[in-house]
C-alpha cells in the first residue's frame, strides 16, 4: 500500500516536473484574451477597439515580442452583452487558459467583465471604460485608461474662467454617461468659483428642447454645457438657434466631435465647442507612425477607441517589460508606479487603478474645422469668443 | 442654482411655442381619427407612415435639393398610395372584426415597415437643414420651421375639413363614419370609402412626416411618439370626432409646452397622460363628444 503511494505521488511529481519543463518549448507566445462587441449595438466602436489591440499586437512582434515571446490576441464577441462578455471572460481565464487579459468595449461590458478577472486576480487593464463607479468597487486587478466622464467638459470650464465668466447652465441627459459627465462639470465649475445658475435633466429620447431652452435663456448664463450624446446635441443645438439663446460659449460632451455633427447642422455647428478623449493630429509621441500603420492595416482612419485600445495594450505591455514577468502582483505594483506617454496620451493611475493623468481635449468648429482649443499645450488654434448672438451671424 | 422666475414673456412664449407644435399634432392625430371613425381601426402603424412621409421629404431634398414644403406635393400622394395599398390587401380584412384584432394587425406592419426602413436606411438619425433660425417679436423667438409647418398644417386641417363637408365623397366618408350599414343602405359603397379613407389618413401622416422633417431628426422610430401623442389627441377631442381632433391637438400642445415650465423636462412628460387619465374619468367621449 504505502509503496503503491509512494509510486504514484513519485509518478504524479514527475509528471508536474515534466509538464513543467515542457510549457515554455510548447507556448513560444503569450496569449493575451478579451472579449469585444463584434455584434450589436456597440459593434462599431468594438470593432474599432479590435484594431487597436491587433496593430499593438504585431507592434510588439515586430520588435521581438515581451520578454522572449511573441503575443498573440485571442478574441470573443461578447454581442454587447454583459452577461455574454462574464461567460467569455471565464472560458478565457479557466479553459483557454489565456496569460493576460484586456478589457472589452464601453462601461457596463467592464464592470460585468471586471467581476470574472478580478475572481481569478487576473489583471485587466480596461481600455475602454470612463465610469467612475467602476472602480469604486474596491477592485485590486482593474486598470483605466480613458479619462472618466466627469472631466468631460474640464476645457470649457477652464476656458470659461480664463475669460472670466461667471455664470453656467448644466443640462443632460438622464442617463449613467450624461449623468455623471454633468455632475463632474457642475462640481469643476463650483471649485473654479462659477455659479450654477441652472441644472437641469431630460429623458433620454427628447426631440423638443424648447421649455428648457425658454428657461435657460431666462436666466442668460454666460456658458452652457450639455452632458449629451449625438442626437440630442444636434436638437439642442438647432433648437438654441430657433429660441435665439445666446450663450458666450455653449459646449458638449458627445457628439460634437463626430464629422456628423457638422454634416447635419451646417453652419449652426460653428463656434459650438465639443469634447474628445483623442485627436489624430495631437503632438504624443508616435502618433504618426501609429496612424499610418494603422491606415495600411485596417484601410481607414484610426478614432479614439482604436488609439485607446493600442495605448492601454502599450502601458501593460511596458508593465510586463518592468517586472520582468506576467505576474498579477507584480504587474499590479508597476502599473501603480508608471507614468508614462503613449500614443493615446498621459497614463497615470491613483491607488484604485483610476486613471488621472489622461486629458481630454476640447475643439471648437470654425469653418466646418474642428480646431482643437484646449488644453493649451496642444491646442492647434485660439478659441472664437465669444460666441455672436444667432442673429447676427 | 438660482430659481427660474417665470415672467410673461416666458409664458407668451411657451404658449405660441405650444400651439405651434399642438398644431402638427392635430393634423397627424386628425389621419388617425378618420381611419378610427370610419372603420373603426386602431392604426398604430400611423407613425410608421409618418416616418415614410418624413423620408420622402428627407431623400428628396437631400437627392434633389427640393423644398421640403413643396415635396408634400409628392409626400402626400406616395402615402396616400401606400395606404391604399395596405387597405387593400390587410386592413380590410379586419374592419368588422373586434378592435383587438386591427391593433395586432396594424403593429405588425409598423414593426414590418420600421425594420425594412432600418435595414435600407440604417437607424442613424438624419436632418433636413432647411429653415433654421427664428423671427424675433419682442421678447418672443417665431420659430422659422415650426412657423412654416404650423401654417401649412393648419392650411392641410382646413382643406381637410372643407372635403369632409364640400364634396360628395367627404360627405360619404361622414356618412359612413356614422353608421356603416344606413351608409350602405343609402347606396354609399362602403368599401371604396373605406379605402379612400386609409389612403387620405395615410396622406395626412405623410404630411406630418414631412413638416416633421425640417424640425427634429428623422430615423426609422420617429413616429413612435406621434402615435401615442395622436391617441392622446383622440380622446381629449372625442373619437371619431374631427374638429375634436384639431381642438385636442393644440390643448395638447399648450399643455406641454405649459408643464415643462412648472415642472422639470422629465416630470412634464407625464402631465400629458395624467390628463389623458382625468379625461377618461370625468368625460370618456372626449372634451367635444362623441363622433360627428
Amino acid at each position: 500500500m504505502r509503496t503503491a503511494f509512494r509510486s504514484v505521488t513519485g509518478l504524479v511529481t514527475a509528471l508536474v516536473i515534466l509538464a513543467g519543463s515542457w510549457t515554455p518549448a510548447l507556448a513560444q507566445e503569450w496569449t493575451v484574451g478579451a472579449s469585444i462587441s463584434l455584434t450589436g449595438t456597440y459593434a462599431k466602436p468594438g470593432k474599432y477597439t479590435q484594431e487597436g489591440y491587433l496593430l499593438c499586437e504585431k507592434d510588439i512582434n515586430d520588435k521581438g515580442g515581451l520578454l522572449g515571446r511573441k503575443i498573440r490576441f485571442v478574441v470573443y464577441d461578447d454581442k454587447s452583452d454583459p452577461p455574454t462578455a462574464i461567460k467569455l471572460y471565464e472560458k478565457l481565464i479557466t479553459e483557454d487558459k489565456v496569460d493576460l487579459v484586456m478589457g472589452p468595449y464601453s462601461s457596463p461590458v467592464t464592470n460585468a467583465a471586471s467581476t470574472v478577472s478580478e475572481k481569478y486576480k487576473k489583471l485587466m487593464m480596461a481600455s475602454l471604460a470612463a465610469t467612475t463607479s467602476i472602480w469604486e468597487r474596491g477592485f485590486k486587478y482593474l486598470f483605466m485608461t480613458i479619462s472618466p466622464a466627469e472631466v468631460y467638459l474640464e476645457g470649457l470650464v477652464d476656458l470659461a474662467v480664463e475669460r472670466g465668466l461667471k455664470t453656467v447652465a448644466v443640462i443632460n441627459e438622464d442617463t449613467l454617461f450624461s449623468k455623471a459627465a454633468a455632475k463632474g462639470t457642475i462640481e469643476l465649475a463650483k471649485k473654479k468659483g462659477m455659479q450654477v445658475v441652472f441644472h437641469e435633466a431630460y429623458p433620454k429620447g427628447t426631440t423638443d428642447f424648447s421649455a428648457l431652452l425658454i428657461k435657460i435663456k431666462s436666466l442668460n448664463p454666460d456658458v452652457i454645457a450639455a452632458g449629451s450624446y449625438f442626437d440630442d446635441a444636434v436638437a439642442t443645438t438647432r433648437q438654441m438657434k430657433e429660441l435665439d439663446v445666446n450663450p458666450k460659449m455653449y459646449g458638449v460632451t458627445v457628439g460634437g466631435d463626430l464629422p456628423e455633427f457638422y454634416k447635419l447642422l451646417g453652419k449652426t455647428a460653428e463656434y459650438v465647442y465639443g469634447s474628445s478623449q483623442w485627436e489624430k493630429g495631437l503632438p504624443y509621441p508616435g502618433i504618426k507612425e501609429f496612424v499610418t500603420n494603422y491606415e495600411k492595416m485596417w484601410n481607414r482612419e484610426p478614432v479614439y477607441h482604436s488609439a485607446a485600445a493600442y495605448g492601454a495594450c502599450q502601458v501593460y505591455a511596458e508593465a510586463i517589460k518592468r517586472a520582468g514577468s506576467l505576474d498579477s502582483d507584480k504587474l499590479r505594483a508597476e502599473l501603480l508606479k508608471i507614468k508614462m506617454k503613449t500614443i493615446f496620451g498621459d497614463y497615470q493611475v491613483d491607488e484604485r487603478g483610476f486613471q488621472v493623468a489622461h486629458k481630454m481635449v476640447l475643439h471648437q468648429w470654425q469653418d466646418a474645422k474642428k480646431v482643437t482649443v484646449w488644453p493649451a499645450a496642444v491646442s492647434e488654434g485660439k478659441p472664437l469668443y465669444p460666441t455672436p448672438p444667432w442673429q447676427r451671424r | 442654482m438660482t430659481t427660474v422666475h417665470i415672467t410673461g414673456s416666458m409664458l407668451l412664449q411657451l404658449v405660441v411655442s405650444g400651439l405651434l407644435a399642438g398644431g402638427l399634432y392635430a393634423l397627424v392625430a386628425l389621419g388617425l381619427s378618420l381611419i378610427f371613425g370610419v372603420m373603426r381601426v386602431i392604426n398604430v402603424a400611423h407613425g410608421t407612415l409618418l416616418m415614410l412621409g418624413a423620408y420622402t421629404t428627407y431623400w428628396l431634398f437631400t437627392l434633389t435639393g427640393l423644398n421640403p414644403f413643396v415635396s408634400l406635393v409628392v409626400s402626400m400622394p406616395v402615402l396616400f398610395v401606400v395606404g391604399v395599398v395596405l387597405q387593400r390587401l390587410f386592413v380590410h380584412r379586419v374592419v368588422e372584426a373586434p378592435e383587438l384584432s386591427s391593433l395586432l394587425l396594424t403593429f405588425g406592419i409598423s414593426i414590418f415597415i420600421a425594420n425594412v426602413a432600418m435595414l435600407a436606411w440604417s437607424a442613424d438619425y438624419r436632418s433636413v437643414e432647411f429653415l433654421t433660425g427664428s423671427f424675433l417679436l419682442g421678447p418672443i423667438a417665431l420659430s422659422k420651421p415650426r412657423l412654416v409647418s404650423f401654417v401649412v398644417a393648419l392650411g392641410l386641417t382646413g382643406l381637410a375639413f372643407l372635403f369632409l363637408h364640400r364634396t360628395k365623397t367627404g360627405k360619404a366618408i361622414r356618412a359612413t363614419s356614422q353608421h356603416r350599414d344606413v351608409a350602405q343602405v343609402c347606396g354609399i359603397n362602403v368599401r371604396r370609402i373605406d379605402l379612400i379613407t386609409f389612403g387620405l389618413g395615410a396622406g395626412l401622416a405623410g404630411a406630418g412626416g414631412s413638416l416633421v422633417s425640417v424640425m427634429f431628426a428623422v430615423y426609422p422610430e420617429m413616429g413612435q411618439v406621434y402615435v401615442f401623442k395622436s391617441f392622446l389627441v383622440i380622446v381629449l377631442g372625442g373619437a371619431g370626432n374631427y374638429p375634436g381632433a384639431f381642438f385636442g391637438g393644440l390643448l395638447l400642445g399648450l399643455v406641454e409646452g405649459l408643464a415643462s415650465l412648472f415642472l422639470t423636462a422629465q416630470l412634464s412628460e407625464v402631465i400629458a397622460y395624467v390628463l389623458l387619465v382625468i379625461v377618461l374619468l370625468v368625460r370618456p367621449t372626449g372634451l367635444l363628444g362623441g363622433r360627428t
